[in-house]
């Protein structure tokens, strides 16, 4: 199931909600939740459920035979063997067939693809298992011994499927005490909406764009076409991913549970590494606390395990070489800012760092999109001006210009939306002193989001068929 | 002194607990109001969604809308059943036209426009992914040129157009040589000519090697005895792109030539595009669908009957009808609201001429007797010949020339049918997509004298041609008899 679906927000979140709500205790609660998380997730994979089933039920065993053996090898040894089956699983699940398909080009050898379909949303739970089992071993977390409760964890739909990816540690006191006061259920709802319009009226109608000039072979698209495309893009996977994960924190806080922010308005950034504290942060934050410290690359550890995270980032995106590539694309940038230096860095105009940052983000949302790496190249040659110049491909044509026409206030509403204008006059409105200031603030929010559910909602019937980008990841 | 300053620190700092502790009553008041507002309004739309009555048929997209899954295990373990469920939820909200053209009205927000001519237009509306057919039988209609199969190829410069010789009739405008406002979306143009909006597919080329192939083949297995023609119907396209978008569509005269090229001799080709390039000026294209109008279907058959060497009634001998206000399947693939706002006339001709149409299923098994023109709504309008491609058809006329003619087609070609009752003795029609017996046994069977193939050029030089190959090679081992002949009589 998706969040950006009218079953789901019509049929099945109303129903969830009301059974979650009439259910008295917080035990009550948490069989709801976990009942309605395995409907939901059963309902896009009914035979993978039971991986889920398990992976939860093992990461919880290995959980308490690291309680058992602390401070003796055992625990050592459950660490090892929780993270090599979690990764293991990751591994068959989503990079066998990159693998073979490698190997068969390398050694050309003809191994048969293995076609296994990715289980919905593996890559985000394996990842919080393993987050849980290192917890455990680092005493950051008290081990949890009701598996029911660790189930919930797991399993709970806000953020199963897309993350973001909820450390256990956030979610730990929530379980066993939480209440939902109107404010919570108020805001939750309010944020969950915004996250729906910014998925189904921005992200939606800019893929439409993106598509029409990178759904095909780009042979022949001209330079501002494709700048004018790969803007669009980057804007377009922000408020696909932002806005699920607004949808995820807003039900999140609905059932009282407070998730970290996933997304900080990313493209306000100056540099590369701020971008990466403002963009995918559960992400970011998952290889900086699990990876990067892993003391095992000696004297160069510093800049081997930078290669090593950023590598890492880029093939959990996807199975394919432009993800690699990509990860270690923005490896190469952050590498370069710390050898600079803050220090020389903060010398840098600040309209340089914008256009310096904007530009290395935006480029590599075309190494993101690009799986065909032979599209890839014809991306950078259209990009740079290389068609232009050598391949009698125009610099400009009609077809961007009419559709930049038709889309004007999409995009200046988008770009607007993706830098910090919002919190902005959020701020504004609710810390204001003046009573009859907040008021307003808050009634228009409420009708502001009013409108933008019922609008969602009529943009949602024609769209039969909209997938969450960040859906197999 | 100092103790007034306590007392006046002690006022302030209740002051604010006071005004601190009420704006937190505030908030809550606030957020239990705006519970109360939203809630109701939440709980309202899930409940119209789970009680109103399903919408069944969407009249834009012009398919029937998915229906409830059936439960089998196989079913459930493969997800199927509860994607159908989702998918039957979301295809079938009640309304779903209504609420599918105000998105689109919402959806013209998006952006500026060029000024409409027509004044009835308001804003106009952006592009949606095409609706995809639900059902596995064979669709109604064929998708809008696929533009993963057309690449970019539409880039191709081009440089030669059909030219009108110098002769006879009047000269009709040259749509191509001129600019107009449009834009592009989705692998849709969409462009204002003559104060109307006409969206269009636009052509990405093709060799069309496939499709001259599974001919030739045919030909080397019918032998002498049975002549086939080769008429690929152009895209509007052909016609309607102007000057400034000129360069995304390739020539499909030029491509139909090279199909010429590829065939074996004794196939005759004809090339509709000079025909009806000169009649731009007459209603020979819908605007708003991706098919041509039956009038530009008369012509090409006038110009096949002219090759074919058989009589040809002029459109003067037709009974002319007329489907005020239809909005063709272009709407629904692009979403644009102009064309929805700027509908058009479907015209179509009636034979006067007497003739019986038998209907017969894919497998050629008869069905029933009756009429070659079918009643339908006026969004349905292209499908009143022979209710759309999932039958077989065949015609006895009046006509005694010895003459049976086979039309392998795909919905390009429904059209021409009724202009072959006085032309042909025997007329039958199967489609290229869909029909399941072999085309070699069949032809020899039903003692055809002339096959023609006619269908869009998307058809000629995409995936579809694959099949023509499969209809040669198919069922080959079977007899094939004609069912209506031992049915008993019916009017």
């Amino acid at each position: 199931m998706v969040f950006a679906d009218l079953y789901f927000l019509y049929f099945f979140l109303p129903l969830c909600l009301l059974s979650y709500f009439f259910a008295r205790t917080l035990k009550a609660k948490n069989t709801v939740l976990i009942i309605f998380s395995l409907i939901f997730y059963a309902w896009g994979e009914p035979v993978w459920v039971l991986l889920l089933l398990f992976s939860a039920w093992f990461n919880w065993f290995l959980g308490l035979q690291i309680e058992k053996n602390r401070n003796r090898a055992g625990a050592k040894a459950a660490v090892g063997i929780g993270i090599a089956v979690d990764l293991l699983l990751l591994l068959v699940f989503k990079y066998s067939g990159f693998f073979v398909e490698n190997i068969n080009a390398l050694l050309g050898s003809a191994i048969p693809v293995p076609k296994i379909r990715l289980p919905i949303g593996i890559s985000f739970f394996t990842f919080q298992a393993i987050s849980y089992i290192l917890d455990c071993y680092w005493e950051t977390v008290a081990v949890q011994r009701t598996f029911k409760k660790f189930l919930l964890y797991l399993s709970l739909f806000p953020q199963l499927i897309a993350g973001p990816i909820v450390r256990y540690s956030v979610v730990e006191a929530e379980i066993d005490n939480r209440k939902t006061t109107v404010n919570d259920l108020c805001e939750g709802a309010l944020r969950a909406i915004l996250g729906l319009a910014k998925k189904v009226i921005i992200a939606n109608n800019l893929w439409v764009i993106v598509d029409t000039f990178f759904g095909k072979d780009i042979t022949g698209l001209s330079f501002l076409g494709t700048w004018y495309t790969v803007i669009v893009y980057s804007l377009y996977v922000y408020f696909d991913f932002s806005g699920y994960s607004d949808i995820a924190i807003g039900l999140g806080r609905m059932f009282g549970f407070h998730f970290d922010e996933n997304f900080r308005h990313p493209f306000a950034c100056k540099t590369i590494a701020e971008f990466w504290q403002r963009w995918h942060i559960s992400l970011g934050s998952f290889f900086r606390d699990y990876l990067l410290y892993v003391p095992i690359f000696g004297k160069n550890r510093k800049y081997v395990s930078l290669f090593l995270v950023w590598f890492c980032t880029g093939m959990w995106h996807g199975a394919s070489w432009n993800f690699i590539l990509w990860g270690l694309y923005f490896g190469f940038f952050i590498f370069f800012e710390q050898k600079l230096g803050k220090k020389r860095m903060k010398k840098w105009p600040i309209w340089w760092k914008h256009i310096y940052s904007k530009l290395v983000i935006i480029i590599g949302f075309g190494i993101f999109y690009f799986e065909n790496l032979g599209q890839l190249g014809l991306f950078f040659r259209n990009m740079f001006g290389i068609s232009s110049l050598f391949y009698e491909v125009p610099f400009a044509d009609q077809l961007t210009w009419g559709s930049f026409q038709n889309n004007l206030f999409l995009i200046l509403v988008a770009i607007a939306c993706s830098l910090p204008l919002l919190p902005k006059i959020k701020e504004f409105f609710l810390s204001n002193n003046n009573d009859t200031i907040y008021t307003m603030g808050r009634v228009c929010a409420l009708f502001g989001c009013l409108a933008l559910l019922i609008i969602s909602s009529i943009l949602l019937v024609d769209a039969t068929n909209n997938p969450f980008l960040y859906f197999r990841f | 002194m100092n103790s007034e300053r306590i007392d006046e620190n002690r006022t302030e700092a209740v002051r604010r607990r006071r005004k601190r502790n009420y704006r937190k009553m505030m908030e809550a008041r606030l957020s239990a109001i705006s519970l109360l507002v939203m809630v109701p309004v939440f709980l309202l739309i899930a409940l119209f969604l789970l009680v109103w009555p399903r919408t069944k048929v969407s009249q834009i997209e012009k398919r029937e809308l998915a229906t409830f899954p059936n439960f089998s295990f196989q079913s459930y373990f493969d997800g199927e059943f509860t994607s159908g469920i989702t998918k039957f939820y979301d295809d079938t909200v009640p309304f779903r036209d209504s609420f599918k053209v105000k998105g689109n009205q919402l959806k013209g927000l998006f952006g500026l426009r060029g000024k409409d001519s027509a004044p009835t237009i308001i804003g106009p509306g952006n592009v949606v992914a095409p609706p995809k057919p639900v059902e596995t039988q064979p669709s109604q209609t064929e998708p809008p040129t696929d533009p993963a199969n057309m690449g970019m190829a539409g880039r191709l410069p081009q440089d030669t157009k059909p030219t009108d010789p110098p002769t006879e009739e009047p000269t009709q405008r040259d749509y191509t040589g001129q600019e107009a406002e449009g834009n592009y979306e989705n692998g849709l143009l969409i462009v204002n000519q003559d104060g109307h909006w006409r969206c269009m597919e636009l052509f990405g080329g093709g060799s069309g090697t496939n499709y001259a192939e599974a001919l030739n083949t045919l030909q080397e297995k019918l032998g002498s005895g049975v002549t086939i023609y080769s008429m690929p119907a152009p895209l509007a396209s052909e016609f309607y792109v102007p000057s400034n978008f000129a360069e995304y569509s390739a020539s499909q005269s030029q491509c139909f030539d090279g199909i010429a090229e590829k065939l074996n001799s004794g196939i005759v080709s004809i090339n509709v595009c000079n025909t009806l390039s000169k009649h731009t000026e007459e209603p020979i294209y819908l605007r708003t669908d991706h098919h041509w109008q039956p009038l530009g279907a008369y012509y090409a058959a006038q110009a096949f009957a002219e090759a074919a060497g058989v009589p040809f009634a002029d459109i003067s001998e037709y009974e002319v009808g007329k489907n005020e206000g239809f909005v063709g399947t272009m709407y629904a693939f692009s979403g644009d609201d102009r064309l929805r706002n700027d509908p058009e006339d479907f015209t179509y001709y009636v034979p006067k001429a007497s003739y019986k149409t038998h209907y017969y299923d894919l497998s050629f098994n008869y069905k029933y007797t009756g009429r070659l023109l079918q009643g339908v709504d006026t969004a349905n309008s292209y499908l009143m010949f022979m209710g759309g491609d999932s039958n077989v058809v065949k015609i006895d006329t009046e006509v005694k020339n010895g003459r049976r003619l086979l039309i392998v087609k795909d919905s390009y070609g429904n059209a021409e049918v009724p202009f072959y009752t006085s032309s042909f003795e025997q007329v039958f029609v199967v489609d290229m997509r869909y029909f399941e017996r072999n085309l070699v046994n069949f032809i020899k069977a039903m003692n055809i004298t002339d096959v023609l193939f006619t269908m869009s050029s998307y058809s000629a030089v995409g995936s579809n041609a694959n099949n023509i190959m499969n209809l040669i090679e198919q069922d080959a081992s079977s007899q094939i008899v004609d069912g209506q002949l031992t049915a008993p009589e019916e009017d």
